[in-house]
């Protein structure tokens, strides 16, 4: 259904043929835009990871920066210890309650650009533990962009999640300086990835057989 | 007349219950039978702290590892025959080494206020035990240096583990964390140095305290560490947990027994299904099941696969600690072998909950000993060049050898077990002093250390993977053939072959795995070796199909009391060498 | 000892290197400044300095013990030695013999001091306890392997 709203004539942000304000928003947003590809695309490519871990997944995501799956080959190359100096928060394992204040003055720590990936079902939604001392869920206190689901998920899993970051972040909309541009950042919707993959997954029909190794 | 306790004893009477009568009296002690045959003999507050002192001290041969120091909430139990009424039970397991034996003492208590005299002048092991009593049953323990809560936040109102509390987060308010909140929260963490009567400055000098907080690459886990510094030399150390801490003990109580074994695998997270283990053979000695040899000789197997993962990563994380990084890149090479070998088998990596109740999930697979072989072939090349790589390092011998060094007298006065035990010069591994699921028919030898330093842990460790090779080289020769599972009615779930054909075993098949599997009641505490130390699981049944109580002995507790003794007096780089040789996983600590 | 002609200082290149670091420093501090966004969204924990995630346990400033001191202090002795010498080296050829046997009498002086402070332990760090534990002996146990000290 479409949403119409009202808006005054006279404060229309538009910018109107003939005026001086058209071509200066024109060269801003031509020289601008292209300077805005150039950083989304060096934002994308170097996301540093935060080094933290609560629980199993943590040994899953150590595995994803170890030489088989490598993670360094997307760009994560170096963990930082220090919230300062990170891009990206994995919230890699069970939330617990005595650790929840922490993780979000970790969260607090971090400086902008940041983004959240919460992995393994326990961070997701609790998981298997609808316990007394579990969080369910991290995104009871902290904004996630990427969820990886499994219980461990497998290090590709985790890889596959840090990619679809870097496709979003690919496409977000931050100010270059806050001399230009509005504050506040525009992050693309989060798409569901069984959706997209439910095609290909409905055509196969032939399974291994799990009691014959070859 | 003979007295009432030697008579109660069911078959033999064990010579210290007989030295127990004698020193203390008849009428001190109430005998109970247990499905694991451990003497368990019940007895009053007044007499605690000198029974337990005579057992630690003054008899040959004694009783000095604190094995477990739990409670139990008796309030709604129904099966308790002969047993003292009461509605608490803090239970008292101890251990001798050079007798080989356990002793398990109970104590029961009032439901109004119940306390009970401390241990700790005795037995300083039972400092952290008494708070998690504390902690999760509000028992009090008269005379404790610092009574505080241990796993659970400061804030936290209510005792988890007594049976009024509730269990699930969705049974509760939904958990919200405003900056009040947190605040709030962060304040209560806050690390008072006069709680634990530490001082701020000495004569000249102030001391500095710093928090090697849960947030810390060199803690493996969410661990915290108060440290009071005079520059760098470490003047006190208050290790504080709990931030870990994921119920494992209450879920337990929620779950079948048999849906309960993902948790088990959960609890050492890199152990996987070896932590499977001590759980379904506590279940099978109380249900009763004998398991197949072929289903042992399969359990074995996994369990070696995954304790040679685990040293694998205890391996590397040593040595990145104490300064190299290569190393645990290619460790993690092998540990993708050995979990590709597990996935093929099991069909997950980390967490494959494979064993069951009665044998293990499924049979192998064809062609499961091809990749097993071939790593057999690989692995001690490797482990050659690890040795040349990290072992025989300078550098590594330099930050290492003397580190956190401790006797074996020590290491049994606070309850350590496993590789840090053995590097102090003590040659015992419960799979070869009390030998279960198969161990008696391999052949392996158990490595040994000296100074019972971090060198020597991670040396034993090291050892211990070539061990485990020849015993997996063993099982894959001799594997037997025969059933994966045993025929019996609580085997849950039952052969699926035999499910497809006989309507019986449908019946019980849809009701173990929907319902669960009736356990008759009864109690049973089953050890094993597992990659950190001795792991038990101390079951208690009900009748039921959801265990009354799950007790998790995990060995890295008491590992992580002993760092303030080990690192007094030692810099804070000793102390990250020393904290990556424990070998501790938080998940174990916390369960 | 002959005189020499100093030259005349020229100073346009240091004027103009001087400038260029002003506005080098100057461009980086205020285009940090200017770029990315203001943290707009700051809480009361943003500006706490990190402790692993926890409210820090104690203040930075107190006390240090005196042998930081004793560090600092050596380090400026031996460093103003190590000026002086720079600066004999540099007319080492105009000052010829005798200022060659004065330069050797000041570092002997100096070196004396060296050996009576490490003969007191003034330059030893280790605690009491490290210096029991550096006494264990090399690790040299049954093990199937004997682990040679290779250089690596």
């Amino acid at each position: 259904m479409k949403r119409w709203t009202l808006s005054r004539a006279g404060q229309d942000p538009a910018p109107q043929p003939g005026q001086p304000t058209y071509q200066e928003a024109i060269r801003r947003n031509f020289l601008f835009a292209r300077l805005d590809d150039l950083v989304r695309w060096g934002r994308k490519n170097s996301i540093w990871p935060f080094n933290f871990g609560l629980s199993c997944c943590y040994v899953e995501m150590a595995t994803a920066f170890t030489s088989r799956f490598d993670i360094a080959r997307f760009g994560s190359e170096v963990i930082r210890a220090s919230p300062r100096q990170a891009d990206l928060m994995v919230i890699s394992g069970t939330v617990f309650r005595k650790m929840a204040p922490v993780v979000k003055q970790l969260y607090d720590q971090l400086l902008e650009p940041k983004w959240i990936i919460s992995m393994g079902s326990c961070a997701n939604s609790g998981g298997m533990y609808d316990i007394y001392s579990v969080v369910q869920g991290v995104d009871k206190f902290l904004p996630v962009d990427v969820y990886v689901p499994g219980c461990p998920p497998r290090p590709e899993a985790l890889l596959e999640g840090l990619l679809l970051l870097q496709e979003a972040v690919g496409k977000e909309k931050r100010p270059l300086s806050w001399v230009i541009g509005p504050e506040g950042i525009e992050k693309p919707p989060p798409i569901s990835r069984r959706d997209a993959k439910l095609p290909e997954r409905s055509r196969a029909t032939e399974l291994r057989d799990p009691f014959r190794l070859e | 007349m003979e007295n009432a306790v030697l008579h109660a004893a069911a078959g033999e009477v064990p010579t210290i219950v007989r030295s127990l009568v004698q020193r203390f009296g008849d009428h001190a002690f109430v005998p109970q039978v247990t499905a694991d045959g451990i003497p368990t003999l019940w007895l009053e507050p007044r007499f605690l702290q000198a029974v337990i002192r005579y057992l630690r001290q003054e008899i040959e041969r004694p009783y000095s590892l604190l094995f477990d120091l739990t409670a139990i909430d008796e309030r709604v139990r129904w099966h308790r025959d002969g047993q003292p009424d009461g509605a608490f039970t803090v239970v008292y397991h101890l251990l001798s080494l050079e007798r080989n034996e356990d002793l398990r003492l109970k104590v029961s208590l009032p439901e109004n206020e119940p306390s009970l005299p401390t241990i700790t002048p005795v037995c300083p092991a039972a400092n952290w035990y008494e708070r998690e009593v504390w902690d999760m049953f509000g028992i009090r323990f008269e005379g404790h240096p610092n009574l505080r809560r241990i796993l659970m936040p400061p804030t936290w109102q209510g005792h988890p583990l007594r049976k009024d509390h509730p269990a699930r987060a969705t049974e509760m308010e939904p958990f919200r964390l405003p900056e009040e909140v947190q605040e709030r929260e962060q304040e209560a963490l806050r690390f008072v140095p006069e709680e634990w009567g530490m001082q701020r400055q000495s004569e000249d000098t102030d001391f500095l305290f710093l928090n090697l907080g849960p947030n810390h690459p060199s803690v493996h886990g969410v661990f915290r560490i108060a440290l009071q510094l005079d520059g760098e030399e470490i003047v006190d150390a208050v290790p504080d947990i709990g931030y870990h801490h994921r119920g494992a003990e209450k879920m337990g109580e929620r779950q079948s027994w048999h849906t309960y074994i993902p948790y088990t695998d959960r609890v050492d997270y890199l152990g996987g299904s070896l932590n499977n283990l001590p759980y379904v053979m506590a279940v099978e000695k109380l249900a009763g099941i004998e398991v197949p040899e072929r289903a042992q000789v399969i359990r074995v197997m996994i369990s070696e696969l995954y304790r040679i993962a685990s040293h694998l990563l205890f391996y590397g994380t040593f040595a990145q600690d104490v300064g190299q990084m290569s190393p645990i890149f290619y460790m993690f090479i092998d540990r993708e072998k050995v979990f590709e070998i597990i996935e093929s088998i099991t069909g997950a990596r980390m967490h494959s909950s494979f064993f069951r109740i009665g044998g293990v999930a499924m049979d192998l697979p064809e062609g499961w000993d091809h990749r097993i072989r071939e790593f057999i072939a690989y692995f001690p090349r490797r482990l050659d060049e690890y040795d040349r790589m990290v072992m025989a390092n300078k550098l590594i011998q330099r930050r290492t050898c003397g580190v956190g060094a401790y006797t074996t007298a020590e290491a049994i006065e606070w309850g350590v077990t496993g590789a840090g035990l053995r590097a102090t010069g003590l040659a015992w591994d419960y799979r070869k002093a009390r030998p279960y699921s198969g161990y008696q028919n391999f052949e392996f030898d158990i490595p040994v250390g000296r100074n019972g330093d971090c060198y020597d842990r991670c040396a034993v460790r090291v050892e211990e993977m070539r061990q485990s090779l020849r015993i997996i080289e063993q099982c894959v020769e001799h594997m037997p053939e025969g059933p994966y599972k045993a025929y019996h009615p609580l085997t849950t779930p039952p052969p699926k072959e035999r499910t497809m054909h006989d309507i019986e075993t449908l019946i019980q098949h849809f009701l173990n795995v929907s319902w669960g599997p009736v356990i008759p009641a009864g109690e049973a505490c089953m050890t094993v070796e597992a990659t950190k130390g001795l792991n038990a699981y101390y079951l208690i049944s009900d009748g039921g199909t959801m265990s009354y109580r799950t007790r998790i002995r995990t060995p890295s507790f008491p590992h992580l009391q002993m760092i303030p003794v080990m690192s007094r007096g030692m810099m804070i780089a000793d102390l990250i060498a020393i904290l990556a040789s424990i070998d501790f996983v938080m998940a174990d600590v916390d369960r | 000892m002959s005189s020499v002609d100093v030259p005349s200082p020229n100073l346009g290149p240091l004027v103009l290197y001087f400038a260029l670091v002003l506005l080098v420093v100057g461009i980086m501090l205020g285009a940090s400044y200017l770029l990315g966004e203001h943290r707009t969204r700051r809480t009361w924990a943003t500006d706490l300095p990190f402790e692993s995630g926890i409210v820090p346990a104690g203040t930075p400033l107190i006390r240090f013990s005196v042998r930081f001191y004793l560090v600092a202090i050596f380090f400026v002795i031996f460093d103003v030695e190590t000026v002086f010498i720079f600066a004999w080296a540099i007319a080492f050829r105009e000052s010829g013999w005798p200022g060659y046997i004065e330069i050797l009498i000041f570092i002997a002086i100096l070196i004396a001091a060296l050996v009576y402070l490490w003969g007191i332990g003034a330059l030893d760090w280790q605690t009491p306890r490290q210096r029991a534990a550096a006494k264990i002996a090399w690790p040299d146990f049954p093990l199937r392997t004997t682990y040679r000290q290779t250089d690596t």
